[in-house]
C-alpha cells in the first residue's frame, strides 16, 4: 500500500502545518507536554546525540489523535515511542512501567499458584488499602483489574462448538484473557452462529502494546516476530485471526510494520481481522447470520481511538443497528486511559481531564447500555461514571 | 452494508458544509476524511471576492468561473447556513457576501472581510477614543508594539497604550494562542480581573490575541459582561482557535444530525457503473473497504491539499476518479515570478471545470458522472487566492452540490 510505511521514513513529510496540536487530547490537557509535533517529527530529525533527550516524550499518551489529524501521513505517535524505546536505552523503568508493561508475565506467574487469582486480587484491595500502589508508582485512585477465576484460553476448552469447516484463530489479548473471559465466550458465540469454529493458539504473546508505551521495544520485537510468524503460519492454513480487542488488532494490522519495518509484518497483517470488521466482510459476502432476536436496546457507543484510527468505518454500530439495537455515538474524543497511560500516578490526573467530557455525556444515563470494543476504555468509563460498559460482541451474542 | 444518501469525500471548510447542507435535508451522510482538514489552521472569516462590490463583481464573472455555476442563490443561501450553523454553536458570525468587515490582524494590519465572527468584527474599532493592546506574559506571536505601530498608519490621531499580563502561562511549553484559549475555558476571571484593572472606558477598544476558547463564545461573554471597553479578537498563526471554533460548530451540527465522520480514511478510487459512481473505496493499511452511497460530492481540497497532484510537469492528476484537470498549458504561463504584484498565478487556476451542478465535465463540456459532484479548491479556472475567493468559492459550492 502506496504510502503506509515505517514509521521513521515519514517524518520528513512533516510540513509543520499543527494539525496534530489542534487534535492532541494531551496537549489539551496539561501544559508540559510539548506536542506532537515537536515532539515526534521534529525532535526525530533535529536531535543528534544520546544525550539530547526530550522530558516531556513522557507525556505522550499513543492515543493516535495526532496520526488521524495529520494530512500528510505522518505516524506522529510511532516516533514518540520509537524515541522512547531509545530514552530507556539509557535510563532505567520506574518498578510502575515494569509492571505495567509485563501484564501477561504477571498473569502467568499467578496463575501457576493454586487460588493464584483469588489471592491476587484480595492481595490487589489489601495492597490499594496500604497505598503499595501509589508507593510503586501506580494510580491509587483506580482498581488495577481483577483477574478471572479462569483464563479464557483455559474456558475455551470447556465451550462445546459445533465443528466446522471454517475456522478462525482467535487472537484473545491480555485483558480479555485474564480479565473479562465474558467477552471471547460472546465472541466463540457469535462465531459459532456465523458458522465458524473459533480456535485458539496458546503460542501466541500478548500483542506488545503495553510494552511499546513503555519503551520495552526490544520485548515488544520478540513478541511481534513470534506472533507474525504464527500469523503466517495460519495464513497458509488459509485461517484467518480475528480479535475483539482494537488496540491488539492495530498493533498486528498497522503498528508493528510501522515500529518495525519487517516486510513479512504486513504479509501477516492481512491476515488479521477486528472482530466486527471481519463480521462485516461476511455480510458483503452474503454469509453473514442476519436470523437474530431483535435487540430492542438503547447503546451509547464509545468508539476506542484505536478502531478510529483502523480506517474500517463503524461496523459494530451498522451491525447492532441492523439486530435491532439503536445505536448513538458517545462522540466525546479520547477516554484518556490509553492502554496503562492512566494507570500511572503522575498520569492520573491527565487520563481523568481528558475523559472528563465522555464521562459527563454517559452519566446523562440516557441509554441501556454503554459498549465499547476496547478493554481498557471499557475499565475508564466504569472508573469515571460507576457505569460498567460492555463489549459490542456481549450485545450481539444475545441476539443469537 | 448500509448505502448512504451522500458520501462527503474531505473534511475541510467544503467538505463539513456539504455534509452539514445535506444533513439538514434529512439525507444520511458520510465524510470520509485524511487529516483533520484546515478550519484549525484557518482564521474562521469567510471572503467571497476582493472586489469593491463583491456581489456586482461576482454577478460579471465570465460563466467559466465557478461562482458563474453555483449562481447567486446558493451563494446567498450558502452564507446563511454557516452564520446558522454556527450560531447554533454560540458562535455568532457578522456579515453578507458583500460585507467588508475589518478584522485586526496579528500583526497589527486590517483585513476585510465578508464572514467574521463577532469577536473580531472591528467594525467599530474607527469610533472607540483609545485603544488598548494586550500582550500576555509567556504568549508566543503576539507583540502589542508591533500592533501598535501598524494600527498606528490607520488610526493616526487615536491613543493607544499598551499593556502586558500576567495570566500565570509561564511554565511548561511555550503558549500558542490555542493553549491559551484551551487554559482560559472555564478559568476567565483571571483575565477579566485583569482587563478591568486598565481601567478602559466604554469608549475604547481593548485588543486581544483570540484566547476565548475554542468553542463558541462563551469565554468572550463571560468576560465582556464584566469589561466596559469592547473586546476584540485578532487573528493569529496557527493553531487558530477561531478556525477550530468553526470546525468544532460544524462537528457539533454534524453530530447531533447523525452524519458517520470516518477519520484516517483515505478514498482512493471510485466504484463506477457507466455514468454512475455507486461507491468509493478507502485503503486503509492492508485492505480495502467500499463506502456506498447515491451521491458523492469530491471535497479533497485541489492542488493544495492532494486532491490533485502534479508528478509530472503539465500533467496533473485528481487522484480519486482521475477527472480531467484544467490547467494553464506551457512553462511560461505556469507562474508569475512577481509574487506579490497584482495579478493571478497560472498553476492557481488549475482545477476540475463542471457543469451548472458541478459535475466534473470534460474538454468538449460533456458530464463524466450524473451523480458526481465536485467543490471548493478542487473546482479550476480561477485563482483563488487571488481573488481571495476560497472561503466563499467552498460554502457556495458546498451548499450547491448538496442540493441540487
Amino acid at each position: 500500500m502506496s504510502d503506509k510505511t515505517q514509521a521513521i521514513f515519514t517524518g520528513d513529510r512533516c510540513l509543520s502545518c499543527t494539525s496534530c496540536m489542534a487534535n492532541c487530547p494531551v496537549m489539551a490537557a496539561v501544559k508540559e507536554y510539548r506536542g506532537p509535533k515537536l515532539v515526534g517529527p521534529a525532535h526525530n530529525r533535529m536531535h543528534f546525540s544520546q544525550e539530547d533527550i526530550e522530558e516531556s516524550l513522557n507525556y505522550c499518551s499513543n492515543c493516535k489523535s495526532c496520526d488521524r489529524a495529520c494530512p500528510s501521513g505522518v505516524a506522529v505517535s510511532t516516533l514518540n515511542m520509537l524515541q522512547r524505546a531509545e530514552y530507556y536505552k539509557k535510563h532505567e523503568h520506574l518498578r510502575s512501567e515494569d509492571m505495567l508493561a509485563h501484564g501477561e508475565r504477571m498473569a502467568k506467574m499467578i496463575r501457576m499458584m493454586p487460588f493464584g487469582a483469588t489471592f491476587s486480587n484480595i492481595g490487589m484491595s489489601i495492597g490499594k488499602a496500604l497505598g503499595v500502589f501509589s508507593a510503586l508508582g501506580l494510580a491509587g485512585e483506580r482498581n488495577m483489574p481483577a483477574y478471572a477465576s479462569t483464563p479464557f484460553k483455559d474456558l475455551h476448552k470447556k465451550i462445546k462448538q459445533p465443528s466446522a469447516d471454517k475456522k478462525i484463530v482467535m487472537f484473545t489479548g491480555c485483558y480479555i484473557n485474564d480479565n473479562e473471559p465474558q467477552v471471547g465466550e460472546a465472541f466463540v458465540k457469535v462465531m459459532n452462529a456465523n458458522g465458524y469454529e473459533v480456535l485458539i493458539d496458546e503460542g501466541f504473546n500478548c500483542c506488545g502494546s503495553p510494552l511499546v508505551v513503555t519503551g520495552f521495544l526490544d520485548e515488544a520485537r520478540q513478541h511481534a516476530d513470534n506472533n507474525v510468524k504464527r500469523i503466517l503460519d495460519w495464513k497458509r492454513k488459509g485461517i484467518p485471526v480475528v480479535t475483539p480487542c482494537t488496540s491488539c488488532s492495530l498493533m498486528l494490522k498497522e503498528e508493528y510494520h510501522e515500529l518495525f519495518g519487517e516486510h513479512e509484518m504486513h504479509e501477516a497483517a492481512e491476515n488479521v481481522y477486528d472482530a466486527f470488521e471481519f463480521l462485516e466482510i461476511l455480510q458483503e459476502r452474503g454469509q453473514f447470520n442476519d436470523k437474530f432476536k431483535s435487540l430492542n436496546q438503547k447503546l451509547l457507543y464509545h468508539v476506542p481511538c484505536h478502531l478510529k484510527s483502523q480506517a474500517i468505518g463503524l461496523p459494530a454500530q451498522d451491525i447492532l443497528e441492523e439486530a435491532g439495537a439503536k445505536v448513538q455515538l458517545a462522540d466525546a474524543g479520547c477516554c484518556g486511559i490509553s492502554g496503562n497511560y492512566g494507570f500511572r500516578k503522575d498520569k492520573y490526573e491527565i487520563s481523568m481531564k481528558i475523559g472528563a467530557k465522555l464521562f459527563e455525556r454517559v452519566k446523562q444515563n440516557d441509554f441501556d447500555k454503554v459498549i465499547s470494543d476496547c478493554g481498557t476504555c471499557r475499565m475508564q468509563i466504569h472508573h469515571g461514571t460507576n457505569i460498567k460498559p460492555v463489549h459490542p460482541i456481549e450485545v450481539l451474542a444475545k441476539a443469537y | 452494508m448500509k448505502i448512504s444518501d451522500v458520501i462527503v469525500i474531505g473534511g475541510g471548510l467544503a467538505g463539513l458544509m456539504a455534509a452539514s447542507v445535506a444533513a439538514s435535508r434529512k439525507q444520511s451522510v458520510t465524510v470520509l476524511t485524511y487529516g483533520s482538514g484546515s478550519l484549525p489552521l484557518a482564521s474562521g472569516t469567510i471572503d467571497f471576492f476582493n472586489a469593491e462590490n463583491p456581489e456586482v463583481a461576482i454577478k460579471n464573472l465570465p460563466e467559466t468561473h465557478p461562482y458563474a455555476k453555483i449562481g447567486a442563490k446558493a451563494l446567498d443561501a450558502s452564507a446563511k447556513f454557516l452564520c446558522d450553523v454556527a450560531a447554533q454553536a454560540n458562535l455568532p458570525y457578522h456579515g453578507r457576501i458583500s460585507a467588508q468587515i475589518p478584522v485586526v490582524t496579528a500583526v497589527g494590519t486590517l483585513k476585510y472581510s465578508a464572514l467574521v465572527p463577532e469577536s473580531m468584527d472591528a467594525s467599530k474599532l474607527a469610533g472607540k477614543k483609545k485603544i488598548f493592546v494586550v500582550e500576555i506574559s509567556g504568549l508566543k506571536d503576539f507583540y502589542a508594539s508591533m500592533i501598535v505601530d501598524n494600527l498606528k498608519k490607520y488610526f493616526p490621531a487615536k491613543q493607544f497604550e499598551t499593556a502586558k499580563i500576567d495570566l500565570r502561562f509561564l511554565g511548561g511549553r511555550d503558549i500558542t494562542c490555542m493553549d491559551a484559549a484551551q487554559l482560559l475555558t472555564d478559568n476567565e476571571q483571571p483575565l477579566a480581573n485583569e482587563l478591568k484593572a486598565l481601567n478602559a472606558g466604554g469608549d475604547d477598544a481593548i485588543i486581544l490575541p483570540p484566547i476565548f476558547g475554542v468553542m463558541g463564545n462563551f469565554s468572550r461573554s463571560a468576560v465582556q459582561t464584566q469589561v466596559k471597553a469592547e473586546i476584540f479578537e485578532t487573528t493569529c498563526l496557527p493553531p487558530s482557535p477561531a478556525g477550530m471554533r468553526l470546525q468544532r460548530a460544524f462537528m457539533k451540527y454534524l453530530q447531533s444530525n447523525g452524519v458517520k465522520f470516518f477519520e484516517n480514511s483515505k478514498v482512493v478510487r471510485g466504484v463506477v457503473e457507466g455514468k454512475k459512481v455507486t461507491g468509493v473505496v478507502v485503503e486503509n493499511v492492508v485492505r480495502e473497504k467500499t463506502f456506498r452511497a447515491h451521491k458523492i460530492i469530491l471535497a479533497t481540497g485541489g492542488f493544495y491539499s492532494g486532491g490533485i497532484q502534479m508528478r509530472e510537469f503539465d500533467n496533473p492528476k485528481e487522484m480519486i476518479f482521475d477527472l480531467p484537470v484544467f490547467f494553464p498549458t506551457g512553462a511560461e504561463n505556469w507562474s508569475n515570478q512577481q509574487l506579490f504584484e497584482n495579478k493571478p498565478q497560472g498553476f492557481s487556476m488549475t482545477g476540475i471545470l463542471t457543469d451548472e451542478n458541478l459535475r466534473p465535465v470534460d474538454a468538449n463540456g460533456k458530464v463524466l458522472f450524473d451523480n458526481l459532484h465536485v467543490v471548493g479548491a478542487n473546482l479550476g479556472g480561477c485563482d483563488k487566492i487571488f481573488e481571495r475567493s476560497l472561503g466563499g468559492i467552498a460554502i457556495s459550492s458546498a451548499y450547491k452540490a448538496a442540493t441540487v
